[in-house]
């Protein structure tokens, strides 16, 4: 990101004037001829605002600058910002439309019968989706090679995660408000699949995800538990679920692994930083286990294995 | 003579039966669960014996909620019945005229403006301000001896007013698990609350249920008519401020924890009355307890229920009492048309 800086700095005042143009109903011309393009997924957004030039990017959708959940939402609030709805998309005439395979049907067909070319992402479910996504971003924005250079970032997080966790096998169950359990088919279990930790979520026979009750995770005794904020206060009861005496009891802060929302909701460049997380935060509850007790169970158990 | 001392005697047992009948329900509201536990291991896990897991599971998350359920089904019943005695009208009940509605839109509003955490004392509050309103407006909206017609459509105006402001509260938030918390809120859980939740909800139960209870002679003094009541020494404009005041407390501080659970309050009474006769005064106990034993009773059910998600409490308490609502329609039905013509 520190490569694309300056160029998006030089870029600011162009970008401002294309916002104006387009909010008049005029394109601009394409910038070297590379396609424009409007995003109306969360998603996606996060895609385009890492792979396209400022100047390609139309618009993006109604959640691009909600700072807890979109990972640049800093970054997007130099463009416009869309409903998410066809309308204002139509207004833009951009090349190309990206959106997720969640967005409305009826917005995503409505589009297409307007003859407006529109590229459907599906929901990245693994690391290898992660990077087909990446990899199709860039082709569509004309980036192949910032594509490749992330997903060979990708590589390496996965790499050093994979190298720090190699010797242990910690029980790990991700779980968002309201007891909401991340299945096997979630990006977040594969990404602990991915580094050799297993997720508690098969256990509790939740293959797709579902939400888990209080008793049944603290009935599991997952080692830890992986969670979006390590925040205390409860902004409504969904969230307080997280902070029940009962599981703060058995997972205080030192048994959480806490990695953002932003980190984790989609698939994109944000997974690199999500793998670092989970390394950093891994190492810290490690520490405050061997704090606690004695380390030795743990390599006992290793050595038995190996 | 010899019939009055035969009624005491028959209040007396059902009394006895009735908390004997709470203690029962909350000891098996301990030993149902998601986790399955045999009855000796959850009184086991319950004195502090037992693993670390069954003792948290007990003592942390089935306690509060066979508390809450306990409290908050009586104070349901306790306000159904001092409204009914209030307004010497067996259709009153608190969910009916739209006080729960209203104080869920209190305690969403503080959730919405994102000021205050779930936990604190500034729901209860709020759910009780709003509460207090709430019957506060349909009494001056329907007058002092407004009809049932009056006091039901004026009811139904406000709850629904206060359900589609709880909607818009927590759409405009910028919550975007709106859908799941408007759930909450409008039907109503029992489940997965702490001890913070008791500690939040039962002192404002408590202070509702002393007022009402305190009201006692004054309702039973009004069961004789208005006049026939200050003639007694009742100042019935200061008994209908107590009694509102006693059931916004009690409802509020129950509805900032749990969500609206609705006709509890309505039913409890009208189960009562055959049993321990129609004096408001004698009616009040009865009805708390009665209404202590359905939540507890609904509230094992939702949980013995098989279903993939979990049902709402409020969702069950609505499906038993507003075809009971119907039923006692029907019998009104007479004065209901009278109150037209």
């Amino acid at each position: 990101m520190m490569v694309f800086m300056p160029q998006r700095q030089r870029f600011r005042a162009p970008a401002l004037c294309a916002a104006i143009l387009m909010m008049l109903g005029v394109s601009s011309a394409p910038a070297a001829g590379l396609p424009r393009l409007a995003s109306i997924n969360a998603c996606t957004d996060q895609l385009l605002l890492a792979l396209a030039d400022p100047d390609q990017i139309l618009g993006l959708g109604p959640y691009s600058r909600d700072a807890t959940r979109a990972w640049r939402a800093a970054a997007a609030h130099r463009f416009p910002q869309l409903s998410g709805e066809a309308e204002d998309v139509l207004m833009l005439k951009p090349d190309v439309v990206v959106a997720g395979s969640f967005t409305k049907l009826a917005t995503r067909q409505l589009l297409q019968e307007q003859g407006q070319r529109l590229e459907t992402f599906d929901v990245a479910h693994s690391l290898s989706d992660v990077k087909t996504q990446v990899a199709r971003m860039g082709e569509l924005t004309g980036h192949p090679d910032r594509a490749a250079a992330y997903n060979a970032r990708i590589d390496a997080a996965l790499a050093r995660a994979r190298r720090f966790v190699a010797r242990r096998h910690y029980r790990v169950l991700a779980v968002s408000r309201r007891g909401w359990v991340a299945g096997r088919r979630s990006l977040v279990s594969s990404l602990l699949a991915e580094i050799g930790l297993s997720s508690a979520a098969g256990d509790l026979g939740l293959g797709y995800g579902g939400f888990a009750s209080l008793e049944a995770i603290i009935s599991l005794k997952p080692d830890f538990l992986l969670v979006s904020s390590g925040s205390e206060f409860a902004e409504d009861e969904g969230r307080a679920f997280l902070l029940h005496p009962a599981l703060e009891h058995f997972y205080p802060p030192s048994k959480r692994i806490v990695v953002s929302e932003r980190m984790t909701v989609c698939g994109g460049p944000m997974v690199i930083e999500a793998l670092d997380r989970l390394v950093a935060e891994l190492k810290r509850v490690e520490r405050d286990l061997c704090r606690a007790h004695t380390c030795r169970p743990a390599t006992l158990r290793d050595r038995q294995q190996r | 003579m010899v019939t009055a001392a035969v009624a005491a005697g028959r209040r007396r047992g059902v009394i006895v039966a009735l908390v004997l009948l709470v203690a029962l329900l909350a000891l098996v509201s301990l030993g149902v669960g998601p986790v399955r536990m045999s009855p000796l291991a959850v009184l086991d896990a319950l004195v502090g014996g037992g693993g670390e897991v069954p003792r948290v599971i007990v003592q942390e998350i089935r306690l509060p909620r066979a508390i809450l359920g306990l409290a908050i089904g009586a104070i349901l019943g306790l306000s159904g019945a001092a409204l009914q005695g209030l307004l010497r009208n067996p259709l009153a009940s608190p969910s009916l005229f739209g006080a729960p509605q209203a104080a869920a839109f209190g305690a969403v509003l503080v959730i919405a403006l994102g000021v205050a955490d779930v936990r604190s004392y500034a729901l209860p509050v709020a759910a009780i301000v709003m509460a207090f309103l709430s019957v506060f407006v349909l009494l001056a909206v329907a007058g002092r001896n407004a009809g049932l017609l009056i006091l039901i459509l004026a009811g139904l105006a406000i709850s629904s007013l206060a359900g589609s402001a709880t909607a818009l509260a927590m759409n405009l938030s910028r919550n975007p698990f709106v859908a799941l918390e408007i759930a909450f809120w409008l039907l109503g859980s029992l489940e997965d609350r702490s001890f913070r939740h008791v500690m939040l909800a039962l002192p404002f139960i408590a202070a509702g249920a002393v007022i009402l209870l305190s009201q006692r002679g004054a309702l039973r003094a009004l069961s004789l008519g208005e006049e026939s009541a200050q003639s007694l020494g009742v100042d019935v404009a200061a008994l209908r401020l107590i009694v509102i005041t006693g059931v916004a407390l009690g409802v509020g501080g129950a509805v900032a924890v749990t969500g609206t659970i609705g006709f509890i309050g309505l039913i409890a009474p009208h189960l009562m009355r055959p049993l321990v006769g129609y004096d408001p005064a004698r009616l009040l106990v009865p009805s708390a307890l009665s209404g202590a034993a359905l939540l507890l009773m609904a509230d094992i059910a939702v949980r013995l229920i098989p279903s993939t998600s979990d049902i709402k409490v409020g969702v069950l308490t609505s499906l038993i009492g507003v075809p009971f609502f119907l039923y006692l329609i029907m019998r009104e039905r007479r004065r209901l048309g009278g109150g037209v013509a």
